[in-house]
């Protein structure tokens, strides 16, 4: 039976296992005995790529079947700076598994720049290594390499991090309608995206700590990994794209 | 066997032609049953999960008849010996001339105790038999969503309108055929009919309530809320009791209701149409509300054959399709209306009483539609409101449910208006029968209401079928597109229910002034005595502690069924948290015990049904005994007003909530998980028991007191002179309020046990 090597990015881990990503994903939402739920992301790693940076030996040796032949479910094999120790290029697609289970596996794509030419503000949240919420008015492209090259004081090796909705508040912060934005602190958040304006500051922290579940309904153009100048996107679905490439997730979300 | 004197004989015809009538659309329910019953029932699977379904289903209407039976007995025997205590009525013996007294008491306790059993037969046919044909839909649905979305709604639709022409066909088959038999002697015994359709109504719809809010509440609350499971999902044990509960809720309770309403309305205008012939000798009065009646099972059989949807067409043309066959009936009825009228009746006033009627039922569905559909203000508000946490959304809910109700009570008020100027200058006799008249008016349309809320539970259950059967994506759309649409078919059905309680409650109202007038004139009372002349002052002290006391009823009946249901919830909670500590059952290799919670429900919903009814058939006697028969009118008064505005604000209030929730689950502020979704299913939860229990429980309720009134109100007359005392009645009224009193510590007795063994 085919094994599997995933970094789960919501909470941070690498974990070895013998199931498929959509069984994977549904198991580590959900459980064995359904009694707790909880949303996670997670990456399949290209596990020719991380030879070097992960004990396959251990692998080999722990994520067998158990003795009734029932395939392993989990075996974890780190779970601090995992990001960081994976290289980017390793990253296959990304999965995202509602707090039910349910599973939608996004591919990478090209990254789209025309956002650059947009004078518009962006609002993400950062999901590894660390998990603040900031406003911004980078594009996600100088956004990743503003927060990982180096250039700054505070500093990170790689970021994943997702574009949430902003509404009119992008182009219009001070009088935008924020009516349809899912978020609960909208009158805070329109003060982040005020003080961009205007003043050196190019970002700015909106919400400090992240509950751990992110509203997929609110991910605007999607998942973004990258260090420097090397960036991998996975582009989010529009809703009737959505419809047509997996009906249960959507029905979920 | 047909003999009223003055009758043409096109009006002997127009008579026959209606008992016709009536055969022919119970005729056409059984042609649909076939067409439905042909079609294929799916892959294997698909039929597993239609066999709990089916088997959870008969086990609860098994049950109920086993508690309901005894209770028809009794009142059979007691509606057999009421003749003994007042002496027949003078159209009775007009009717029946030659006869002696003994022979003609015989002759009517007989009819009104079979017309009693005929209308709760009648009854619980159409609850059990719509409900036992949506069963046999859903699987069917599900099969035919796998191929198109035409052929999907077409079986759909055409098996909620199974429900509907029986609900048409039997009553009025049931009204004419006692007219036929008792001419005028029939006020007589319809008002067994009409008292045995509405008391099996209390039960389909209390039963129903309870059973559908304590399976869904319990199995969403531990498989959704607790254990992340979607909807309909196979391991919760709740998941059959929950999709068997839509049925018993909103096809068996729904549709027995508004059969009463059907019932009631026919009886009561009957009733005042025979006094208004009496007076006038023109047959009309009571010939042209049949015709009206057999003209709109024509109409609805038309308007329900041409909804049907194309291949690839979607949800909202789902909608289109059905109201196409909606206005449809609506035209041809008011045109034939129209032409049998100009023909027949050379007077427009009925005609215009009648299209005021069917102008209402449109009118308060506009009203419920905006109050409670997502794509109006008041819904959109609540839904905003979600954002800033559940207190908001539910104080927004509670004011527009305030709201609905004004608005719902004053356009009824405005329809009785009308009903007084077409009747301007004339005794209030005609205003009454302009009342009763747009009541048959509002119900023309009942095939195709009936056909409308049925659709509901059966593309509900269609669509937990596919989810259950894992169905591929296609088919789902379909079934998720259906139900959606079977969601607001029911919430707008749901407002033409109470709307037409309260209008056949004004028209039962108006016969009990003119019955009570008619047992006062035969016992010698003196015309400036009587009730039509007097009229109920509320000015007196009496009057105004029954009106007082009138309007706590219907909360009385709320508190214990939102009571009921809770109780019930919180025992399928334990349940369904039990079943998932069994190994094997949260890893598909073991199936829940599905029959445990269709027990628990079961066994829930009927315990409260017997100190229901109870509270409802005594409670009248209890005021009327006591406090007179003056004080019973102001009681009826308290009753139809406060029971009213509350089914309106809990219909309004559950369903603004329940499409809040739809809403935000749509995607709007996040989606399902957000903040603002918390607050929404918090809000759905409160309003789940009002709209779906309490409010629709009240619509049979208002009926069965006023007619018990209407029943007990000659004997009151006969035992309760002016200025005496009657013992008789004062023990009566005693021994009413201990079984009152008994039967509401009967009914919280078991939330007190509950409580005690949850500590």
């Amino acid at each position: 039976m085919s094994k599997y090597l995933y970094l789960s990015v919501t909470p941070e881990a690498l974990i070895a296992s013998m199931l498929p990503p959509a069984e994977f994903g549904e198991y580590m939402a959900t459980g064995t005995k359904k009694s707790n739920k909880g949303q996670m992301i997670f990456f399949e790693v290209d596990q020719d790529l991380v030879k070097d940076v992960v004990d396959t030996d251990y692998i080999e040796k722990n994520c067998v079947r158990h003795a009734d032949g029932a395939p392993k479910h989990s075996v974890y094999l780190s779970v601090y700076r995992v990001l960081e120790t994976i290289p980017i290029k390793a990253l296959k697609n990304l999965y995202l598994t509602t707090d039910n289970g349910i599973v939608l596996e996004l591919t990478p794509t090209p990254y789209d720049k025309s956002c650059e030419e947009k004078d518009s503000l962006h609002l993400y949240q950062e999901l590894c290594p660390v998990t603040p919420q900031v406003a911004s008015e980078f594009c996600p492209a100088a956004f990743v390499k503003a927060l990982t090259d180096g250039s700054r004081q505070i500093k990170l090796p790689k970021l994943f991090f997702v574009e949430l909705k902003l509404g009119e508040l992008a182009a219009n912060p001070a009088t935008g309608s924020a009516e349809h934005l899912p978020y609960t602190h909208v009158r805070h958040l329109r003060d982040c995206l005020l003080s961009l304006s205007g003043y050196e500051k190019r970002m700015k922290t909106v919400v400090r700590s992240y509950n751990g579940t992110l509203l997929y309904r609110s991910v605007a153009s999607g998942f973004y990994v990258g260090s420097g100048d090397e960036l991998v996107y996975y582009r989010y679905p529009t809703m009737s794209e959505l419809e047509e490439i997996n009906y249960d997730f959507l029905a979920t979300i | 066997m047909f003999s009223l004197p003055g009758a043409s004989s096109f009006e002997v015809y127009a008579i026959w032609s209606v008992l016709l009538i009536a055969f022919f659309g119970l005729g056409y329910a059984l042609l649909l049953r076939k067409q439905v019953m042909a079609c294929d029932k799916g892959t294997p699977k698909m039929q597993e999960v239609w066999g709990a379904i089916s088997e959870g289903a008969n086990a609860y209407l098994k049950r109920q008849l086993r508690t309901i039976v005894p209770l028809i007995f009794i009142f059979t025997i007691v509606l057999f010996f009421s003749v003994y205590i007042v002496p027949p009525t003078e159209s009775s013996k007009l009717r029946f001339v030659g006869y002696s007294e003994e022979s003609l008491k015989l002759m009517i306790g007989f009819g009104r105790a079979v017309a009693f059993v005929l209308g709760a037969v009648f009854s619980l046919m159409v609850g059990q038999f719509g409900m036992r044909m949506a069963v046999q839909a859903n699987v069917r649905v599900a099969s035919a969503s796998r191929r198109s979305f035409g052929e999907a709604l077409k079986i759909a639709y055409r098996a909620g309108t199974i429900t509907g022409m029986l609900t048409d066909g039997l009553g009025l088959l049931g009204g004419t055929l006692i007219f036929i038999i008792f001419g005028v002697a029939s006020p007589d015994t319809l008002l067994g009919f009409g008292f045995g359709g509405t008391l099996l109504a209390l039960f389909m719809r209390v039963g129903g309530g309870i059973y559908t809010k304590a399976a869904d509440v319990g199995a969403d609350l531990v498989g959704k809320v607790e254990a992340g499971l979607p909807e309909d999902d196979e391991r919760n044990a709740a998941v059959i009791a929950d999709l068997v509960g839509d049925n018993v809720g909103d096809c068996a309770g729904m549709a027995a209701d508004i059969f009463e309403s059907y019932e009631v309305t026919i009886v009561s205008t009957l009733i005042l149409g025979v006094v208004l012939y009496k007076t006038t000798h023109e047959l009309s009065w009571i010939v042209f509300p049949l015709l009206v009646r057999g003209i709109g099972v024509l109409s609805s059989i038309i308007g329900t054959y041409l909804v049907r949807g194309g291949k690839e067409e979607k949800g909202q043309n789902a909608l289109k399709a059905i109201n196409k066959g909606f206005y449809t009936s609506a035209a041809i009825s008011i045109a034939l209306f129209g032409v049998v009228s100009y023909f027949y009746l050379h007077d427009w006033r009925s005609f215009l009483s009648v299209v005021m009627g069917i102008i209402l039922a449109i009118v308060l569905d506009e009203i419920t539609k905006y109050f409670t559909d997502g794509n109006y203000k008041p819904v959109q508000e609540i839904a905003r409101d979600s954002k800033t946490g559940s207190a908001t959304l539910l104080l927004k809910g509670l004011s527009y449910g305030f709201e609905v109700a004004v608005w719902q009570t004053v356009v009824i008020a405005l329809t009785i208006l009308s009903a007084l100027i077409i009747y301007a200058g004339q005794p209030v006799i005609y205003v009454l029968y302009g009342v009763a008249m747009t009541g048959i008016g509002m119900l023309t349309l009942t095939g195709n209401n009936v056909a409308m809320d049925a659709f509901g539970p059966i593309a509900d259950n269609a669509n937990g079928v596919g989810e259950l059967s894992h169905l591929d994506k296609d088919a789902r759309k379909i079934m998720d597109s259906l139900d959606a649409t079977g969601n607001t078919t029911k919430a707008i059905t749901k407002g033409v229910a109470i709307g037409s309680a309260v209008i056949a409650a004004v028209a039962l109202f108006g016969s009990f002034i003119t019955d009570v007038s008619n047992v006062q004139i035969q016992l010698g009372f003196e015309k400036s005595q009587q009730l039509t002349e007097t009229g109920i002052r509320i000015s007196a002290p009496m009057v105004f502690i029954g009106l007082l006391l009138g309007g706590t009823i219907p909360w009385l009946f709320s508190s214990l069924t939102i009571n009921a249901v809770t109780r019930a919830a919180a025992m399928i909670v334990e349940e369904v948290r039990r079943q998932f500590r069994i190994p094997g059952i949260i890893e598909r290799t073991v199936k829940p015990d599905y029959q445990r919670a269709v027990d628990i429900c079961t066994v829930a919903a009927q315990k409260e049904l017997i100190p229901l009814a109870l509270i409802a058939v005594l409670s009248p006697i209890l005021v009327g005994s006591l406090l007179g028969v003056e004080a019973l009118g102001g009681f009826l008064g308290g009753v139809i007003l406060s029971g009213q505005l509350l089914a309106v604000f809990m219909a309004g209030s559950g369903g603004a909530w329940d499409n809040a929730k739809k809403t935000i689950e749509d995607g709007l502020y996040g989606g399902k998980g957000s903040e603002a979704h918390h607050a929404a299913v918090v809000g759905d939860t409160v309003g789940d028991p009002l709209k779906d229990t309490a409010g629709p429980a009240l619509n049979p309720m208002i009926k069965v007191i006023n007619l018990v009134s209407l029943l007990a109100a000659p004997v009151l007359i006969a035992y309760q002179k002016p200025g005496q005392i009657s013992v008789g009645l004062v023990i009566t009224g005693v021994i009413c309020f201990v079984i009152i009193s008994l039967a509401v510590m009967t009914s919280k007795r078991g939330g007190l046990r509950r409580a005690k063994k949850l500590e």
